[in-house]
């Protein structure tokens, strides 16, 4: 017959993952920090345990702060592990996080745009876009978009078309390959798109307060649960944030959004939040991303030269306009 | 005999106290000890950490240049007749050929640089390390680069890049990369020196201490030079509060920049191709 507190020992114990020890090759478990140490006194089978091991009250309490010990280095080297790349142990100690940590792989849209003829690029959903501010309705209406209703074939002004870099959003929602890798305080994203590369501060430092516009931004992420929450601020107004020609500007605030929801799929959604340009954030639905594990991100510079010798051998004799100077 | 077992069993449980300590401040990914010849580690007498923001110092041997000496003009062997015309026609960047405003760098126009050209530019660079590959990034135009670190081969027929395809291994104290599929739009240096599809660069890279990376460039293309192109090693300085800055070049702000600065000044536009 077993008393219920050891039961739950027993429970507690088995159900933790076990750590294998380089040095001495033999597995030790590594018991949550909710082990209830104080159950040691107080089963009939445990104080058996109790007086053979530690007969004097000494060497109980010399036992008990020596395991204190072998756990919490254990416990302190998981957590050292920088927010960016958590092990198993933190699901055991946070609030269940049920999905993993690990958001690293190339991955690659799917195909469920809703724009007839392109199959993606709606991570920056239009359908949800908010009002434009007075600002914001003069620069969209100037911009000559690469895809919607105002696109006009021959005359797109998209700055990606002149080989100035694509940033974050649209470098996010564009249809190619991307590659994320975590390590200690930094996840890096790789885009195939121009061979863009960025970094995502997870070290705990906050935004910078008044950053010099640039073309990527300066991004910082923390975990919430489940959800890799990216924030960046600082950026330049010479992109759209999609191909519609829709504004991004120095006071946007960008958030993304990412979730493992299994092995093989990514969720990223992005929110924009730019009160000069839109009267309210805009909030697109989350968009899925496929895991593709057999894929490297290949090279590919957009080079202002090739462009040119593209339009010669391709664009003039497919009788399509050149690309715009 | 119980006082023994006691005590044994106090040892024991210290010893594994201490160890697991031990073992956490020390563990850090340490794929870049083993590699997949085995080449154990503790042999080895200097760090394989090679992470880090790196700076060249400026030791530079071209009058008027203060670095970009990674790759040694002093040192180059003769070229071949493919190898001079191109040399020939280049409008280089520096040395006694260079002329103010008729350089024609592919970079000046915005095209990416490449190995080694990117390495002996004098700008701040990081090498970060992960399992199965080492990843380089340049301020120089925001440029990253992958080496395979996982035991695979060269390609053996790749196609013409700008950056080469590059895998890496441990020699002992040293990391040895080595790239091809070059293609032939960057020079392998700012001289004009050609850089051919048949280049194969061969860099070393050795932790001399702590804030000392020692990089050293061997470049081996039979279209281009009649021999192996052997530089002296560099010598690279850690800067540790430094992060990578964003630096794109932008063919509009190119044009912005000739508009407010060049022109008004008297200087030349930027080369238009």
């Amino acid at each position: 017959m077993e008393i219920e507190e050891v039961k739950e020992l027993k429970k507690a114990k088995n159900s933790v993952p076990y750590i294998r020890l380089p040095l001495a090759d033999f597995s030790i478990p590594q018991l949550p920090s909710f082990v209830p140490f104080h159950l040691l006194s107080l089963s009939p089978e445990l104080s058996l345990f109790r007086r053979k091991f530690f007969p004097s009250r000494l060497a109980r309490l010399f036992a008990f702060v020596v395991s204190m010990l072998i756990l919490s280095p254990q416990a302190f080297a998981q957590t050292n592990l920088q927010a960016s790349k958590p092990s198993e142990n933190e699901k055991s100690k946070d609030a269940p996080a049920k999905l993993s940590h690990d958001l690293s792989g190339v991955w690659m849209q799917y195909r469920d745009g809703d724009v007839p003829g392109t199959p993606g690029m709606n991570g920056v959903n239009e359908h949800f876009r908010p009002p434009l501010t007075p600002w914001g309705q003069a620069k969209f209406e100037s911009a000559q978009a690469l895809q919607g209703a105002k696109a006009v074939a021959g005359k797109e002004d998209n700055s990606a078309l002149r080989c100035e870099p694509s940033g974050p959003p649209q470098v996010l929602i564009l249809p190619n390959p991307w590659e994320i890798v975590q390590i200690p305080g930094r996840v890096l994203m790789f885009f195939e798109e121009q061979h863009i590369w960025r970094t995502i501060w997870a070290d705990g430092r906050p935004l910078p307060k008044d950053p010099d516009p640039s073309w990527l931004g300066y991004s910082v992420g923390h975990w919430e649960g489940d959800t890799f929450v990216v924030e960046t601020v600082g950026f330049n107004d010479k992109e759209w944030v999609d191909l519609y020609g829709n504004p991004r500007t120095p006071t946007t605030h960008l958030t993304e959004r990412y979730r493992r929801l299994n092995h093989d799929t990514l969720e990223q959604q992005i929110i924009i939040d730019d009160p000069k340009v839109y009267t309210k954030p805009w909030v697109s639905p989350p968009k899925l991303h496929k895991l593709e594990p057999g894929w490297e991100i290949a090279e590919w510079f957009c080079v202002l030269d090739e462009n040119k010798d593209y339009d010669q051998v391709v664009r003039k004799p497919a009788g399509v306009a050149p690309a715009s100077k | 005999m119980r006082h023994r077992l006691t005590s044994a069993f106090g040892v024991l449980v210290s010893l594994l106290a201490f160890s697991s300590i031990g073992i956490a401040q020390t563990s850090k990914p340490s794929e870049t000890k083993k590699t997949p010849a085995g080449n154990p580690s503790s042999t080895a007498g200097l760090s394989h950490d090679l992470s880090g923001v790196w700076m060249q110092y400026d030791d530079g041997t071209a009058p008027g240049f203060a670095r970009m000496n990674g790759v040694d003009d002093r040192t180059r062997p003769p070229l071949t007749p493919w190898g001079q015309e191109k040399f020939d026609s280049a409008k280089p960047l520096m040395g006694p050929r260079a002329i103010g405003g008729q350089e024609d760098s592919a970079a000046l126009h915005c095209d990416p640089s490449g190995p080694p050209q990117l390495l002996i530019l004098p700008n701040p660079w990081e090498i970060v390390q992960n399992p199965g590959r080492t990843f380089m990034f340049f301020e120089e135009y925001h440029i990253w680069r992958t080496v395979w670190t996982d035991g695979r081969p060269l390609p053996k027929d790749p196609d013409p890049s700008w950056l080469g395809y590059s895998v890496g291994h441990w020699e002992g104290d040293t990391f040895v990369v080595e790239t091809v599929g070059f293609n032939d739009k960057v020079w392998a240096d700012l001289s004009g020196n050609p850089r051919s599809e048949q280049m194969h660069l061969t860099e070393r890279y050795r932790r001399l201490n702590h804030d000392t990376l020692e990089q050293q460039i061997i470049i081996d293309d039979p279209k281009s030079y009649t021999k192996v192109w052997v530089s002296p090693p560099k010598l690279h300085k850690l800067e540790p509060t430094w992060e990578i800055a964003e630096w794109f070049c932008a063919s509009s702000e190119i044009q912005t920049y000739d508009k407010d600065v060049r022109k008004p000044s008297g200087g030349a536009a930027a080369p238009a191709k």
